[in-house]
């Protein structure tokens, strides 16, 4: 693959890798497998971005790439402790805006979430990044119908976390 | 009330750029890192079964089995036989590689799942019918055995008196049944190891999004 392939796709993924470590920190528990996905999925995005035509987003497609990566091909090195604890950055809130009621919340959501199968992590992902149900159904291959049946059971879910 | 998770995604979106950024020097460096994917897995395994048979095939040829051949009077009939195998057998790769080809990672999740479990099943099919068909050749040379092999049949002469030749037949034909269901449980439960543990997670995946498409 030609350099300037290869120094276009460095700039736009440099560009867009927050979409990644999004799918990193749903996907993984520790910082040591956050980076590992991380890489494969960098590694599975290149190996795709001739076939990348450019009709539709990039970050449309890393979305694709990257899911189809963290749910089916990839595999932990090796077994990491099961922690419930989330990543620690994800509860910092800015001093102006602490809210304690809110800030137990989400602690509780977020390791409701650390629960859920890998689909399911999917679902939730797709749904916090503000994909509609045409976009979510065609990521996983399952039906609209389905995914906003199978969404609207998981609000419950987590719902129900937060009022048993 | 405000929708709980509303406060979620506000948090989701709130905390988007708190991520270590990685440079494109980093980027860089894993280009060119080597993939550990289930699917690189799975062909690399996949290669050496394929192999492995091709292996088998190749030096169980030598000069005492083509004598064997000779006095079983399989001589004509074994290279048609060998033949139709290689064909088959070329068949089996080119099966694998278009099916390793459309492993596609932009596919959806579902299809990249079942893309992948095709190229399993292929060369799970491979193996099963080399299996039994390694399972036909050890009945052919058994009839062939019992009928031309010139030490057996002295044997089985010899104790004529003792015990009714039909006897000797069943006795023998239990103890090929036996080792032939021997040979294929290890090879089975070789299978269930190596794939068992490569292909649970995308296995329990994929029944998941059965369910929900039901």
């Amino acid at each position: 693959m030609s350099e300037a392939l290869e120094e276009q796709f460095v700039s736009l993924l440099q560009k867009n890798q927050n979409i990644i470590h999004k799918i990193c920190r749903l996907y993984t528990t520790d910082s040591d497998a956050h980076k590992d996905l991380f890489q494969e999925i960098t590694i599975q995005l290149w190996k795709a971005y001739p076939n990348f035509r450019g009709d539709s987003k990039f970050t449309t497609w890393a979305y694709r790439v990257g899911l189809n990566t963290a749910i089916t091909l990839y595999r932990k090195k090796k077994k990491t402790i099961h922690t419930i604890e989330f990543d620690s950055t994800f509860h910092k809130v800015k001093q102006e805006d602490y809210n304690y009621e809110e800030e137990e919340q989400l602690k509780l959501l977020y390791s409701g979430i650390k629960e859920l199968n890998d689909i399911e992590k999917a679902l939730v992902f797709l749904y916090l990044e503000d994909k509609d149900y045409s976009e979510i159904s065609e990521t996983l291959g399952i039906t609209e119908v389905n995914a906003r049946v199978k969404m609207n059971r998981l609000k419950g879910k987590l719902k129900k976390i937060l009022n048993p | 009330m405000m929708d709980e998770l509303e406060i979620l995604k506000r948090d989701w979106k709130k905390n988007e750029n708190s991520f270590n950024q990685i440079t494109e020097k980093e980027i860089y460096g894993m280009l060119h890192k080597k993939s550990s994917s289930i699917v690189k897995w799975i062909l690399v395994i996949s290669i050496l079964e394929i192999l492995l048979w091709v292996i088998l095939g190749v030096f169980s040829v030598d000069e005492s089995y083509l004598k064997t051949l000779e006095t079983y009077h399989l001589k004509t009939i074994m290279p048609i036989i060998s033949a139709l195998n290689y064909a088959v057998i070329l068949f089996f790769i080119y099966l694998f590689y278009k099916n390793y080809k459309a492993i596609n990672t932009t596919d959806t999740v579902k299809q990249l799942m079942q893309s992948i479990l095709r190229t399993r099943k292929t060369v799970q099919q491979y193996v099963w019918y080399n299996i039994i068909m390694s399972f036909l050749a050890v009945l052919l040379i058994f009839i062939c055995q019992v009928k031309y092999d010139p030490t057996l049949n002295s044997i089985i002469e010899r104790n004529s008196q003792n015990v009714t030749t039909n006897t000797l037949y069943v006795a023998l034909l239990f103890i090929y049944i036996i080792v032939g269901l021997v040979i294929v449980g290890l090879i089975w439960l070789f299978y269930r190891l190596i794939y068992g543990i490569l292909l649970k997670r995308l296995n329990q995946n994929y029944k998941e999004l059965e369910r929900l498409d039901l």
